[in-house]
Order: C-alpha cells, then sequence, then structure tokens
C-alpha cells in the first residue's frame, strides 16, 4: 500500500480519512491495528479489505494492482482472498449457523451438499458442530462470533480482516475468539486485527497505531507480550482541553494491565472519541 | 449460476412463508390477474365445447328463423353477433304463412312453427306463472332430434287438441316423485292432458335456444286458438332433407322469405355453425373485456410487488452490505433479488390458478356451466406470473445490486 489516502465529501465537508498510508503487510503477519476512534482503522480495513476504493495512491494485492478491478472482480478477490470478521458479527438472522458458515460458498456456486459438509466440517474445527442448526439468536455473543470467524475461514483465505472482534464480549468470550484468532494465524492466515484492547497485541506479531488518518506508529511485537512501545504512544497522544485531560489520565490509568482492563477499555474509547473530534483534519 | 438460482428459489421460498400475510397482500392482484384470465379462459372454453355438443344433440343440420334482424354481419359477410331479443317483442313479424313459405322451399324437410303463449299454469292443485308454454307441431321432437323419456308426442294425426308435452324439469317440478303422465294441467281455462315427458337437453350456456326442459308443449292448432292474435311465432325451426344442403337450403328461404315480406329483412334465418359463431364473438368480447381487467390487475400486482421488493430491499441493506462483503457480486444480487420477486409473482399464479379451480367447480355446482381448466392455460398463466415477476422484480434487483457495501454494511 503506497501513499493510500481517502477522501469523504466534497468542497468544503471534505474529510481526510486516511493521509498518504505507506503499508506492507507480508504473508502470516498478525498486525493488530490500534487508534481511537475516527482515525482511519476501519476505512483502511475496508480499503484492504476490497470494499473501498482509495481516493489516491497503490493498493497492491498479492502484488496485483486492484485499482483498475471491475466490481465483480473485486466481489471474487473478496471471496477468494478475504474473510471478514466484524463486530457485530453480522450473521444473517434468518440462515441457521450451518446456513450462515456455508454463505460464501454459495458464491462459488458449489452444490449444497458440498458446502453444508465443509461448513460442518469448519464448525467442528471451532467446536460448534452440536450448533449446526441453531439459529444466530440462540446462540452466546462468543458462539456467534465463533460462527462469524468460521465463515470468514471457509474459503481458506489468505486475509482475514478482525474489525474489532472482540468489541461486544465479555472478557471470557474475547478470551476464546483471540484463541481462535491465534489459531487460524498459526496455522499461516494473515490476521488484521483491529482493537482498542491493549491487551490484545499479545496476540499479534506487529502493532500499528493510527491516529487522525496516519500511521504513528508501526512496531514489531513478540507473541505473548503487549507492544513495548505502546504506553509511550499512548502518552504521546495530544491532549486538547482540560477536560480532555483530567479524563485522559483516569483513562490511562486503568488502561495499564492489572488495573480493571475491560473498563479501561471504554474508558479509552471515550475519551478518544472526543479527541478525534477536536484534532481531526478537514481539507 | 443454476445452484446459486436454485438456493436463492430456497431462501426466496423461506422468506415468503415466513411473511405469509405480507407475501398474500403482496401477490393479490397477481392472484386477481390470474384467477380471472383462467376463469374466463376455462368459462369460454366449456361453453364452446357445451355449444358444439349442443350442436351435436340437435344436428347441425337444424336452421332457425327468427323474427326481426337478429344478426350482424362484418365487413367480409361472416356473422358478428347474434342479438338473440331483437325481434322477440314484435309479435306479428313471423306467422304460419311463414312457415308454409319455408315448408314449400326446395330441399326443406320439415318446418315447425314455435309460439310463445303467455298464462299461469295450474297443476296438483297450484299455480305456475313462470313456466312458458310453447306452441308447436308434433314435427318439433325430430327437429330438435329428441326422444321421449317415456309417453309419446301428440301428433297431428291424432287430432288431440289438449295434450301436453313436458320438459323434464318441468315434469319434475309439477309432478315432483310421481309420473306425470296422464295427469292434467289447466292452462287458460283448457284442461291438457301429459301425453309424455322429453329426455333431457344438453342447453349450452349462450345458446339462443330456450331451455326445452323447462318448457311446455302444447299442439300448435290449440295455440292459435287459445292466443287472440293467432299465436304470433317467436321462432321456425327447419330441417333441410340432407345435412349437406344445410347452407344452400338457409340461402333459399332466405330468399323466399326475403319475397314473402316484399323486401324486408325483418327476420333472421342462421344455422347452428352461425350460433356457434356467435357465441365464439359473444367469448371473445367477454375475453377481451375480462382481459384488459386482468391486464390492469396484473399491472397493479406487478406494482405491488415491485413496491414490496423495495422496501424488502431497503430493510435488507446490511444483509445485501454482508453477502457483498462475503464475495457476492452485482449479478449474484440481482440474482437473488429477481428470484424472490418471480417466487412471490408464481405463488400468486399459482394461487390464481387454484381460486380458479374452485371458482369453476361452484360453477359446476351452482350453474348449468361446465368450465374447463387446460394444462395449457395453467403453463400460460404460471408464464406470465414469471413475466410480472421479472417486469417488476428487476427495478428492485438493480438497485440492491447497486448499493455500496460499505454503506449497506453500516446501514441499521
Amino acid at each position: 500500500m503506497h501513499d493510500v489516502s481517502k477522501l469523504y465529501g466534497f468542497g468544503d465537508a471534505t474529510t481526510l480519512a486516511l493521509d498518504e498510508i505507506n503499508l506492507s503487510v507480508m504473508e502470516g503477519e498478525f498486525i493488530a491495528v490500534m487508534g481511537p476512534s475516527g482515525s482511519g482503522k476501519s476505512t483502511l480495513m475496508n480499503i484492504i479489505g476490497l470494499l473501498d476504493r482509495p481516493t489516491f495512491g497503490t493498493y497492491m494485492l498479492s502484488n496485483r494492482s486492484v485499482a483498475k478491478l471491475r466490481p465483480n472482480q473485486r466481489a471474487r478477490n473478496r471471496r477468494d482472498k478475504i474473510g471478514f470478521v466484524f463486530q457485530s458479527y453480522n450473521l444473517l438472522p434468518n440462515l441457521t449457523v450451518i446456513e450462515n458458515v456455508a454463505l460464501p460458498l454459495v458464491y462459488k456456486g458449489m452444490s449444497t451438499v458440498r458446502r453444508l459438509k465443509l461448513a460442518g466440517a469448519m464448525l467442528e474445527r471451532i467446536g460448534l458442530e452440536d450448533r449446526q442448526y441453531f439459529m444466530p439468536r440462540q446462540l452466546s455473543g462468543g458462539q456467534t462470533q465463533s460462527v462469524a470467524i468460521a465463515r470468514a475461514l471457509i474459503n481458506n483465505p489468505t486475509i482475514i480482516i478482525a474489525d474489532e472482534p472482540t468489541g461486544n464480549l465479555d472478557s471470557d468470550s474475547s478470551l476464546v475468539i483471540m484463541e481462535l484468532l491465534s489459531e487460524i494465524h498459526a496455522m499461516g492466515t494473515t490476521i488484521l486485527l483491529v482493537t482498542h484492547n491493549s491487551e490484545l497485541t499479545r496476540y499479534a506479531t506487529r502493532v500499528v497505531f493510527m491516529s487522525d488518518g496516519a500511521i504513528v506508529h508501526d512496531e514489531p511485537t513478540k507473541l505473548g507480550e503487549i507492544a513495548p512501545n505502546f504506553r509511550s504512544i499512548i502518552y504521546g497522544l495530544a491532549i486538547k482541553t482540560e477536560e480532555d485531560d483530567l479524563a485522559g489520565v483516569s483513562a490511562l490509568m486503568k488502561a495499564i494491565p492489572g488495573i480493571k482492563s475491560q473498563p479501561a477499555k471504554r474508558k479509552n474509547k471515550a475519551k478518544w472519541g472526543k479527541s478525534k473530534k477536536l484534532t481531526r483534519k478537514q481539507l | 449460476m443454476k445452484l446459486l438460482t436454485a438456493n436463492n428459489t430456497k431462501m426466496a421460498i423461506h422468506a415468503v412463508q415466513q411473511s405469509h400475510w405480507r407475501s398474500l397482500l403482496t401477490m393479490l392482484g397477481v392472484i386477481i390477474g390470474i384467477a380471472s384470465v383462467v376463469t374466463i379462459v376455462g368459462l369460454g372454453e366449456g361453453i364452446k365445447h357445451q355449444i358444439v355438443g349442443q350442436i351435436n344433440n340437435l344436428g347441425n343440420n337444424l336452421i332457425t328463423v327468427r323474427p326481426g334482424s337478429t344478426q350482424t354481419n362484418t365487413t367480409t359477410g361472416a356473422l358478428s353477433f347474434l342479438n338473440v331479443f331483437a325481434g322477440l317483442n314484435d309479435s306479428d313479424l313471423l306467422n304460419i304463412h311463414d312457415v308454409q313459405t319455408i315448408q314449400q322451399t326446395p330441399g326443406v324437410r320439415t318446418a315447425v312453427p314455435m309460439s310463445i303463449i303467455a298464462g299461469p299454469i295450474q297443476a296438483n292443485k297450484q299455480i305456475y306463472d313462470t313456466i312458458p308454454v310453447i306452441g308447436s307441431t308434433s314435427d318439433i321432437s325430430a327437429a330438435l332430434n329428441q326422444t321421449l323419456q317415456y309417453g309419446a308426442f301428440y301428433s297431428s294425426n291424432d287430432n288431440i287438441s289438449d295434450s301436453a308435452v313436458l320438459g323434464q324439469n318441468v315434469a319434475n317440478e309439477l309432478f315432483p316423485g310421481i309420473s306425470a303422465l296422464g295427469h292434467s294441467i289447466k292452462f287458460h281455462n283448457i284442461n291438457f292432458v301429459v301425453l309424455g315427458v322429453l329426455n333431457q337437453f344438453d342447453i349450452a350456456p349462450l345458446s339462443i335456444d330456450a331451455d326445452f326442459n323447462n318448457v311446455i308443449f302444447i299442439p300448435y292448432s290449440t295455440a292459435q286458438q287459445i292466443d287472440p292474435n293467432g299465436a304470433s311465432l317467436y321462432e321456425i325451426l327447419v330441417k333441410p332433407t340432407s345435412p349437406s344442403s344445410t347452407n344452400s337450403v338457409k340461402t333459399k328461404i332466405q330468399n323466399n322469405l326475403l319475397a314473402a315480406h316484399h323486401g324486408e329483412q325483418n327476420f333472421s334465418v342462421f344455422t347452428q355453425t352461425d350460433e356457434l359463431a356467435a357465441a365464439n364473438h359473444i367469448l371473445n368480447l367477454l375475453t377481451d373485456l375480462i382481459g384488459a381487467i386482468a391486464a390492469i390487475s396484473l399491472l397493479v400486482g406487478g406494482i405491488g410487488i415491485m413496491n414490496v421488493m423495495l422496501v424488502a430491499v431497503t430493510e435488507r441493506t446490511q444483509e445485501i452490505g454482508i453477502r457483498k462483503a462475503l464475495g457476492a457480486t452485482n449479478r449474484q444480487i440481482v440474482n437473488q433479488f429477481l428470484t424472490e420477486a418471480v417466487v412471490i409473482s408464481t405463488y400468486g399464479g399459482v394461487i390464481g390458478i387454484i381460486v380458479s379451480a374452485l371458482i369453476n367447480l361452484g360453477l359446476r355446482i351452482v350453474t348449468n356451466l361446465q368450465p374447463t381448466l387446460s394444462w395449457q392455460v395453467i403453463l400460460l398463466a404460471t408464464g406470465v406470473s414469471v413475466v410480472v415477476g421479472i417486469i417488476f422484480g428487476i427495478t428492485p434487483a438493480v438497485k440492491a445490486a447497486r448499493k455500496d457495501p460499505i454503506d449497506a454494511l453500516r446501514y441499521q
């Protein structure tokens, strides 16, 4: 990805969502993308996931420029190379668990028997073989997200884009999901994880920190360890108001591992949300 | 694509079944349209079939002469319309002299006068006001190709002026549960003895002939005595000597009567084939009319489907986003929503056909109509439903496919 920028709106209402991003992702990496709300993480994931197009810059997927791909070619690339895991699960409520998992195979033109067989095997892999014919509403949050991961994996994608997959989950379920992603990563799949939770960087091999549409920090990490320079990055964030200052200190204290990590995440979100509004560049 | 369509069809059927009331209301226009078309076509086919059956029964060599100009011809000369009521009130347009004129026409075997005499009938100490009494000669039995269930027909040779022959329905009505033979009925202060009861006539709907199952035949000579106007004729039935000469005899009768009426065309001569053509014409008019109504109904139904599908596309925006994120192409999204529209429409068509079949069954039970339901009509109706689904489903489907995946995923 070279000098990728994304602009929304036009005229005075133009917003710069991504600002000349340069990013190379190697096969088999587990990248945790962090940053405050509005920093451009999701936009970056959407562009990487071929759901969106950059306004400027070059994006090469598997050494091929995707700029000139037609919508149907982009759809096929999404189908074959990329698996999405969303914060809100995004399972189809009127389909059973197994049908949801098998859905990407429908667009490959696979027969019903074959795709249900593959989906069944995938559910077995994630330990939900006894929930195959449940409806999504009958599952817990963690189980639902596991199903979403199974769906993302069904086409054997090279990249899994997980946009805050644990955002709606309790700590136990989060752990299960992260372990699952870790297993997938261990099998060689590239994972891009968007998260607000610094704890989750333990699973990553690289942490990318974004702010105001730009990558402000990019460092490799060791598996099982939190990114070493993460804290300094957070401390280095500009604090714009006195109110933010007070809220920020409180949030950062709670964000330190070992001091109630879960509420800390929410506080951080709140604080970052406020900062974003004040610091976002308007073109 | 085949597998995808099968999958989409399954999902669409599931969607229709899940929201069955909404789907039913959506289909209503298609149901009404298809039901009306299938019913009217079936009715038309049934009536045609019945008329052909009646012609076969009465004999296709029967020529009918009616007072008044009852027929309208197209520019090419083909019979386009028969006004069966024209001339019925013109009591003096046809009389016994015309019967004689016809009888003298070469090729005519027999000409039978038919005269309706008004008045109440008394039988079994009860009075009946609505049973038509027809004065006719004994040749009526041969002219109508009909035999008696029991008894005998009055004969001119018998010189029995106060005898009557009953249609089967009348016999059952006047003398329920007993044989009418030998009983008397009182008409215009004359006691008529029932000589015989006719077998059941197969009278087709839209036939211009009276339903002879519901009439009483009395000798024409007696009718002349009862009627102060000399029993004017509402119809003369003619049988040619040879069936093959029916058309030529018809022309001769036409010419002879025209001469007898001093060139005034105040009568009509037609054969059973003309009757079939006239019935066809009426049915075609009816079919056109119902077809127009059905077309409007299908249009409204189609718009209903389009409306519901547009709402569905909006409601399911996030689903569209998810499907696109999972790799669905625009074409596959179009296919999915188009399939749904076609399934709804086809469901409507199938329900319409079932409704039509039930209407047909009801008509068969309640009336003497015998509507039919052919597989060609069923196929056509199903095809029309599919086409309606495609025409009105394409816009919502394209709208769904054009949704931006990001916007669609964010839609709440």
